[in-house]
């Protein structure tokens, strides 16, 4: 594979609002290569929400409108792609986990129907077949047909290489008794199953991109480690990428191979995992670096960055993070910093490394 | 657990089980079952302390802070405020709540949307305190001064206010009536980092200014570690290990206790402590919680007693106690 999988170049994305277009994300630059973890770390209203969304092409638009950029993913570009060809590129290529796996999985759905359906769709795709024969399909795609699929459903199972395939997949993400678990609905299902029945299905359809934004934040810290786990083997297991979305250094600290900070819609600094935190370059990363409590009550003492986050609305002069900056020079409240490679794979907006 | 003369707060064998009801017919509802959410603590807080209550979701810690708070009855056990017993009801809660706080985990719903900041601030000064409106504005103006906002934020509604702000505000007021006791439930976790660690220094400060205890509840080992004296760890409803913080934290014994702070992500890329933790499976139902042991199902040191007896808390050094069968083997 030449060249990176995906290739953000210049991003702009902004939500209409009443008082003027609020940019969510501006004029990023992102490249993640072939089987790299990257993480997206950011407090919220930073953007990296919005970044990931219009990666996978589900922006709600309006409000939200790709202003200007490119969205490169292998060859294709994915910004100026119509609907019905970004779907499919969604799933079988491009796979999503989000924050809440409940709101995520049908509730009226077995667990084990919901992923042989994502089955069903990727071997549909693969033959470019139209027609569906599958009687799951019939059953989920069949809407009409109440009656008829609630008959079906009374005496419907699965087709056992389906199932086969099914449990191959829940094996894969290390649920504990796959047979018992594909007949169950999400909700009779703990927090951390449905994560994983989510990463199950969003790997059954062998994306080379796995977008997963905030997958851990409404887990307990035991099950988040359980779940930061899985996905660390996966990406040598079954060769995807991951794009990680969170809050949370620590978590980015564990996993990733490399950290993207974004502070009000901007890259401010993109360095590789064990560099970003030994020599954080940007004065915001060094700031959220230094908000992390790490040490006892007594002998140590938080830094916290003074002020809140600013405003996105209406034109932006100079660099987002001058006004609580404590290095903040006259030319960051005139010009805003650009990307700039800093030693060998660290960049960052500042123009204290100009 | 030691009473001294300076406990602020204790509590022995606290107990508070919420009934499930079943149908609607009470008497087809042949056995009652309840959902054990808080099923005998015994801690004891000390003036000027910090305890923090650790633990997953669903472990109890909110409804403990919440009987403690006196906001629900106690199933069992005894609660006492100083030397005053409060368990049976009868009590005078106001009397109480002029020595005692809460500040809550989402600022947005603990303060009315209509009320202006200072009224927020301003309404138990009144009410529980019965003082005069000009020494209430005073206190108004020096407690939002305290937590960092100018004195004109009495005058704004909390919609114009961002999260972190907020939360100052709910800080503003718990502490404008000058308690001993301020209950602290996850101040912190609707918030961003930045935000939160300005939170917890601020909290850090007006607790060293004015000799404040803290009970604080959260689930993130890290702000237990950064703002307490003593840390509590509940699991499924029990303490299964208490003592100091630092103790507790770099010496933890019950086996929970070392999964949760393996399992608690540190910034640092070169040690990776959360891919090497071995911790499975998750936190037990409390209606039918296992037997024996609670833990025992995803314990690695699990053998035939932890199924059939629950383990007591046993004193391990002076005041680090562990409610464990196999403490020689975690040590």
């Amino acid at each position: 594979m030449m060249g990176p999988l995906l290739n953000i170049q210049g991003l702009t994305v902004a939500y209409d609002s009443k008082t003027g277009p609020i940019t969510a994300v501006d004029h990023v630059n992102l490249q993640l290569q072939q089987d790299e973890f990257l993480a997206i770390v950011g407090e919220s209203g930073c953007g990296k929400s919005t970044l990931s969304l219009s990666v996978i092409g589900l922006l709600p638009k309006p409000p939200a409108k790709i202003v200007e950029g490119l969205i490169q993913y292998k060859d294709t570009d994915l910004v100026h792609l119509p609907g019905n060809k970004i779907r499919e590129f969604r799933g079988t290529e491009i796979a999503m986990i989000f924050q809440e796996p409940l709101t995520s999985l049908s509730p009226v759905y077995r667990v084990g129907d919901q992923i042989a359906e994502a089955i069903v769709i990727r071997e549909s795709r693969k033959d470019r077949k139209t027609s569906i024969d599958s009687d799951i399909m019939q059953r989920t795609y069949k809407r009409n047909a109440r009656l008829l699929k609630r008959t079906v459903r009374l005496k419907h199972k699965i087709p056992a290489d389906l199932q086969e395939e099914v449990i191959r997949y829940l094996t894969l993400v290390r649920i504990g008794d796959p047979e018992q678990v594909l007949e169950r609905y999400p909700f009779e299902l703990s927090g951390g199953m449905t994560q994983r029945v989510m990463i199950a299905m969003a790997l059954s359809q062998e994306p080379a991109l796995l977008l997963a934004d905030e997958p851990t934040t409404a887990l307990d810290v035991t099950t988040q480690a359980q779940v930061l786990k899985l996905m660390k083997e996966l990406i040598r297991k079954v060769r995807t990428s991951i794009l990680l979305v969170t809050h949370d250094l620590a978590v980015a600290s564990q996993v990733a191979d490399r950290v993207v900070v974004m502070y009000a819609g901007q890259i401010a600094e993109d360095d590789d995992v064990i560099s970003l935190f030994s020599h954080p370059l940007h004065p915001y990363t060094q700031g959220l670096l230094s908000c992390i409590p790490s040490g006892y009550k007594d002998d140590s003492q938080l830094k916290p960055i003074s002020g809140s986050l600013p405003d996105l609305r209406g034109v932006q002069i100079g660099c987002r993070f001058a006004p609580r900056c404590p290095h903040a020079m006259a030319v960051c409240n005139k010009q805003h910093p650009q990307l700039i490679q800093y030693g060998e794979n660290q960049k960052v907006s500042c123009f204290l490394y100009d | 657990m030691i009473s001294t003369s300076e406990t602020i707060l204790r509590t022995e064998n606290l107990k508070k089980y919420f009934p499930i009801r079943k149908g609607f017919n009470p008497f087809l509802r042949r056995e009652q079952r309840f959902v054990r959410a808080v099923d005998g603590v015994s801690i004891s807080v000390e003036k000027g302390k910090t305890v923090a209550i650790v633990g997953e979701s669903g472990c109890g810690k909110t409804t403990l802070a919440r009987t403690i708070g006196l906001m629900t009855q106690p199933t069992g056990g005894k609660l006492y405020f100083g030397e005053k017993e409060v368990t049976d009801g009868k009590i005078d809660r106001n009397q109480i709540y002029r020595n005692m706080q809460m500040v809550y985990q989402d600022p947005e719903s603990s303060l009315d949307p209509r009320m202006k900041i200072g009224q927020s601030i301003g309404e138990p000064l009144y009410g529980l305190m019965g003082w005069e409106k000009k020494v209430v504005n005073d206190a108004v103006s020096r407690s939002l001064e305290l937590v960092g906002l100018s004195a004109d934020f009495a005058e704004r509604l909390p919609r114009q206010l961002s999260g972190g702000q907020k939360q100052r505000v709910a800080i503003a007021r718990a502490i404008a009536i000058q308690p001993s006791l301020v209950i602290l439930d996850e101040p912190t976790s609707a918030l961003d980092a930045s935000v939160q660690a300005q939170i917890l220094k601020l909290l850090l400060d007006i607790q060293k200014e004015f000799n404040l205890t803290y009970l604080l509840i959260t689930h993130n080992i890290a702000v237990a570690k950064y703002m307490s004296d003593f840390v509590a760890v509940m699991y499924a409803g029990n303490v299964v290990e208490y003592g100091p913080c630092k103790t507790v934290i770099s010496k933890p014994r019950h086996p929970y206790t070392i999964a949760l702070i393996s399992s608690a992500p540190v910034p640092d890329p070169t040690t990776r402590n959360l891919l090497k933790t071995e911790i499975r499976g998750e936190v037990p139902s409390a209606i039918d919680p296992p037997t024996g042991c609670k833990f025992h199902p995803r314990c690695p040191f699990a053998e035939a007693i932890c199924t059939s007896t629950d383990p007591p808390l046993e004193e391990i050094s002076p005041g680090h106690l562990a409610a464990c069968h196999f403490l020689n083997k975690t040590g």
